[in-house]
């Protein structure tokens, strides 16, 4: 079908055939390399580039010849045809692994484009497949996830996601609105059949719906702390040994440490995976009272992350700074006590509930570990899979727990316009309703060829 | 030579209003009815009206309609239904005198100029070429027309039942049309089969009223048309409810009913069950409420709304006389159900005319829907369509947030329906801005344009909207200062206290201030009518919903101006499913609010299609 240039569509959306090519491994060289097709002339272009695969066999790997524009062989490949609708996009597709020199893949994708098949923009294969109701958006936005996953709950939130836990929890919700919505109707619409709906149903119902909204919002925070790590502080007094454990998290000497109080007048962070949790741990600077003014300043600047931190360690030193006070520890955030220098400590011992650590020896330090995964990862594991985790749903469920905040179940006709836009914001998490700058903002994020 | 310029087939609601109105457009028009005499009638309740239908029958009446003005006329009790709800919600209906309504529209629509009534049964159309050409009538008398609108009601293979016992029937005591079914079946249109039913009529002489509880009308009735000056309340209806013995009568012959026994294939309304219906899914109901309304003034005849049911006679003898007040009750006529063919959905355009045969339009029941008042709106869309269609002139076709109407038609249109279609508040995304009382604001132009409303009438109407705007915008600029003085006095008028400088728009906004109370002193009003003062106040109350509301229509409305341009490749738009494509290439949509009625068209597929467009160039 070669529409393209009659029709004047601009490029990017449509450069003629609608069956699309790409390259699905990285590129550069490799040992080998997939590339696939999707699209109704799939079949027809697999005839022309790889002849002796049948496509009519479908889901069965075989080794075929691959030719290129001119019709020469270019090497061997395996070829695997996967006929509708039983394909990841749900059209014609097949797939070919060959080796991954860069020349022999362009070489293979060119002799797809001069068979009818178009370049394929990021994203386009799972695009077609929500298209195609094979997976839905919330679906589409875990299979980017999964592809972008560097550590074990990454993974692990994004492989349930794509399993359906998510959805299924907003699909639930969507029907809990919509049998708000039906009381609220019946409400409205039948007092000549003689049907009353008390007030007093309607306002549990609506009451009902609000809270299921909220649990689903309280878990974007840790859908958040899973996609884009948790944050960590470590604070305490000056000379506590901050850096050193910094340095020894990250496993380099990010942080420059000397003997010296004061040395670290900055906030300084660094991006690590304890037991598969990301967390984004910041040193910061000693906390005194007095100091030049770039210090007070770096002090300033470590309670401000202190008090924006998912967790903080606050570290006070055995040892050196025998009869100090324990330093105050910031309200409202999750605190691991720690008492550092614990070799320095003679026979002291931490207080009940401090962990005692020492950089120098490294004692304490798997414990604090294991806290620190416990801290952040031992809450995502409660949530069972349903986390909303983009911004996107965020701002979705934040929308629908407002227009929730608005019903009053004495004026349902407003009450119901509150309630359908509720029902709205959670078809656009779902991607029932969706405008193209939204599609276009998720799928902008994904590779070519997934 | 044509023998007229449209034939309009059927003589009810929708046969009524589409023959006026293309009349009174200019075309000539024969209506053919089986009997002239049963022309207009209400066969099921002596009713019009109520909540969803009120708001169809005032924007008729907008548009220049009749049935608001007939129900006037004939309306012996007038009712704002949902009254403790917002205006929004509220739904006018009228007690009608049967006799009186139908006698009043048998004598104007036969009255009006270039209508000519002719009883007989339609056999057949004529086709040439993909266009119909008149009608054949049971004789095999031919009427020559380059236009045609069926609107044959329950009659299109219509069968009654009561009980066991099966015949065939349009109505009770009608015979009805047998041939025009199959007719229409043989020139490719696809029929469907429905069932509607209707409750047993009783004597009002051999009611014991003592044990029945009276329902008054409204203290302040008021009229659904324009055309009307007043309208009086002259009789009362009564209610009752059924005991529980009523349970136990209706399960031990449960089996008798052709509902329930699969003598009766076609789907029923879920909305208006029949009383086995209602017994058998809602066993926890123990009563149900029954309405016993006069069917005129004269009439001994009444009719008991909300025992709908085709259970044997003897049965509904026995339910009957289980009723408090009704223990010996005379049953004037039984009960019954009626199966019919309406026409299959996706079939008709938006226009009401068939996209398969050229010059023939269909409305009311064969349409798929139910009641007067939604046969009455079909009715007068297809009269102006047609009459439109000959004169080469656009169609009137109210969209979704202008109209119930549009809502109407886009529905029984454009989606798929499996039982009989009845208009709902809730079926109106846009139900705030489509109240009652803004029909004549939303349509009377149209009504104007076209001829059907007087220039003196919508003269009156524009200085009545003009009045409110100045009162609105007189309460929007008043501003108010918390000073010792205005404190004290809005706390008398008001009962809140004045802490920040306020409008009295924001004043009268508040749920917690009684809003009518406070309007009734206020200066702004001055010169505007009770009504008109109630209006501009739902409206401020509605304010904040409204804006919302705004946006959507505009959405809506560049929508509709966005032409799909005739070489656009639905094929090469990336992200659309294969049915979307599909039905894109077949149906051809031009604009992109006609691709949005297409089937399987989804919000996230047309803002897709937006979007492909949009990169074009096509618009901003």
């Amino acid at each position: 079908m070669a529409t393209a240039s009659s029709s004047g569509l601009s490029s990017d959306l449509a450069g003629g055939a609608d069956t699309i090519v790409a390259r699905a491994t990285p590129a550069g060289r490799g040992a080998l390399a997939m590339i696939r097709i999707s699209g109704s002339a799939a079949a027809e272009i697999a005839g022309v580039v790889c002849p002796a695969a049948d496509f009519s066999s479908g889901w069965r790997a075989s080794l075929a010849a691959l030719l290129d524009s001119t019709g020469r062989v270019l090497d061997h490949g395996v070829v695997i045809p996967y006929p509708a609708p039983r394909s990841y996009t749900g059209e014609d597709m097949f797939e070919v692994t060959v080796h991954g020199a860069p020349y022999l893949v362009e070489g293979l994708i060119d002799a797809c484009v001069t068979a009818g098949a178009r370049r394929a923009q990021p994203g386009e294969f799972t695009r077609r497949a929500v298209a195609n109701g094979k997976l839905d958006l919330v679906q589409a936005e875990a299979i980017r996830d999964l592809v972008a996953a560097e550590t074990a709950w990454q993974l692990r939130n994004a492989r349930e996601q794509l399993a359906g836990a998510l959805s299924e929890a907003f699909g639930g919700l969507r029907k809990e609105l919509v049998d708000l919505l039906a009381a609220l109707e019946a409400s409205l619409d039948y007092e000549a059949q003689g049907v009353e709906v008390p007030q007093e149903d309607l306002a549990e119902k609506i009451a009902s719906c609000r809270g299921a909204v909220g649990r689903l919002v309280s878990t974007a925070g840790a859908g958040q702390r899973i996609r884009d790590g948790a944050g960590v502080v470590i604070l305490g007094p000056p000379n506590a040994g901050k850096s050193t454990l910094f340095n020894l998290l990250c496993g380099t000497e990010r942080a420059i440490v000397s003997p010296h109080p004061g040395t670290t007048r900055d906030v300084i962070e660094a991006e690590i995976d304890i037991d598969g949790v990301r967390m984004v741990l910041r040193d910061t600077a000693g906390l005194r009272a007095e100091g030049d003014r770039v210090e007070s300043e770096g002090h300033r600047r470590a309670v401000g992350a202190a008090a924006a931190a998912d967790l903080v360690i606050l570290m006070w030193p055995l040892g050196g700074a025998r009869g100090e006070d324990p330093p105050d520890a910031p309200s409202g955030v999750a605190v691991i006590p720690v008492r550092s220098k614990a070799d320095l400590g003679d026979h002291e011992t931490a207080p009940a509930g401090w962990l005692a650590v020492s950089c120098h020896t490294g004692q304490g330090i798997d414990r604090l570990r294991a806290r620190l995964a416990e801290a952040v990862a031992g809450e995502i594991s409660d949530l069972g899979g349903a986390v909303a985790i983009a911004a996107r749903h965020r701002r979705s469920l934040e929308c629908a727990a407002r227009d929730l905040d608005g019903c009053d179940p004495r004026h349902p006709e407003l009450a119901t316009e509150h309630v359908r836009w509720a029902v709205r914001s959670v078809d656009e998490l779902i991607g029932d309703i969706c405008t193209e700058d939204v599609l276009d903002a998720i799928y902008r994020d994904f590779c070519v060829g997934k | 030579m044509a023998d007229a310029d449209l034939v309009v087939v059927g003589g009810g609601h929708a046969g009524c209003e589409a023959a006026a109105a293309a009349a009174r457009l200019g075309v000539s028009v024969i209506l053919v009815t089986l009997h002239q005499s049963t022309m207009a009638q209400m066969p099921c309740n002596p009713a019009i009206g109520g909540i969803g239908k009120g708001h169809l029958v005032a924007e008729v009446d907008a548009l220049g309609g009749l049935q608001g003005w007939a129900a006037d006329r004939a309306g012996i009790q007038f009712r704002v239904l949902n009254r403790s709800r917002g205006p929004a919600v509220w739904g006018p209906r009228a007690q009608c005198d049967k006799v009186v309504y139908s006698r009043l529209l048998r004598r104007v629509v036969g009255g009006l100029r270039g209508v000519t009534v002719v009883e007989a049964e339609v056999g057949d159309l004529v086709v040439d070429g993909g266009r119909v050409r008149g009608v054949i009538l049971g004789g095999g008398r031919l009427l020559r027309a380059d236009a045609v609108i069926l609107t044959t009601g329950t009659f299109l293979g219509g069968v009654l039942h009561t009980g066991a016992l099966r015949r065939p029937g349009g109505r009770l005591g009608e015979q009805p049309s047998s041939t025009l079914g199959s007719a229409l079946a043989a020139r490719g249109i696809e029929l469907r089969r429905y069932k509607t039913g209707t409750p047993p009529r009783l004597s009002r002489q051999s009611l014991d009223l003592e044990k029945l509880e009276i329902q008054e009308g409204d203290a302040d009735p008021r009229p659904f048309s324009w055309r009307s000056r007043g309208v009086e309340n002259r009789s009362v209806c009564w209610l009752t409810r059924t005991p529980r013995k009523v349970q136990k009568i209706i399960a031990g012959n449960i089996h008798r009913s052709p509902l329930f026994s699969g003598t009766i294939e076609g789907v029923g309304p879920r909305y208006c069950p029949s009383i086995e219906d209602k017994v058998v899914r809602f066993p926890h109901h123990e009563r149900h409420t029954v309405f016993l309304e006069p069917e005129g003034l004269d009439s001994d005849s009444i009719y008991v709304n909300g025992l709908s049911t085709s259970l044997p006679t003897d049965v509904q003898d026995d339910v009957i006389h289980s009723i408090p007040g009704l223990e010996s009750a005379a049953v004037l006529q039984y009960g019954y159900a009626v199966e019919y063919d309406v026409v299959a959905p996706g079939q008709v355009a938006a226009n009401l005319e068939s996209r398969a045969l050229h010059g023939l339009f269909f409305a009311g029941q064969l349409l798929g829907t139910s009641g007067y008042e939604e046969a009455a709106g079909l009715g007068l869309l297809a009269g102006v369509n047609a009459a439109q269609g000959l004169r080469g002139a656009r169609p009137l076709a109210p969209a979704r947030e202008e109209a119930y109407l549009g809502v109407l038609v886009d529905d029984v249109t454009g989606r798929d329906h499996r039982e009989p279609y009845r208009m709902f508040t809730s079926r109106a995304e846009h139900r705030l801005v489509l109240g009652v009382d803004s029909a004549r604001e939303r349509l009377m132009e149209h009504g104007h344009r076209l001829g059907l409303v007087s220039e003196r009438a919508f003269h009156v109407e524009r200085e009545r909207w003009r009045r409110r705007e100045t009162a609105r915008a007189a309460l929007e600029e008043t501003r108010l200062n918390p000073d010792a003085a205005t404190r004290s006095a809005v706390r008398r008028a008001a009962a809140i206290d004045l802490t920040t400088p306020s409008s009295w728009a924001q004043i009268l906004r508040r749920q917690d201030v009684d809003a009518e109370a406070v309007a009734a002193g206020l200066g702004a009003f001055d010169g505007l009518s009770a009504e008109d003062r109630r209006i501009v106040i739902g409206r401020l109350r509605y304010d904040g919903y409204l804006a919302r509301h705004e946006r959507e229509r505009q959405r809506l409305h560049r929508l509709r101006h966005i032409p799909i341009p005739g070489d656009l490749d639905p094929g090469g738009v990336p992200g659309l499913s294969r049915e979307v494509v599909e039905a894109m290439a077949r149906d051809q949509p031009r604009t992109l609010a006609d691709a949005e009625r297409l089937p399987g068209m989804t919000p996230a597929a047309l803002a897709i299609i937006a979007g492909a467009l949009s990169r074009r160039g096509g618009f901003g």
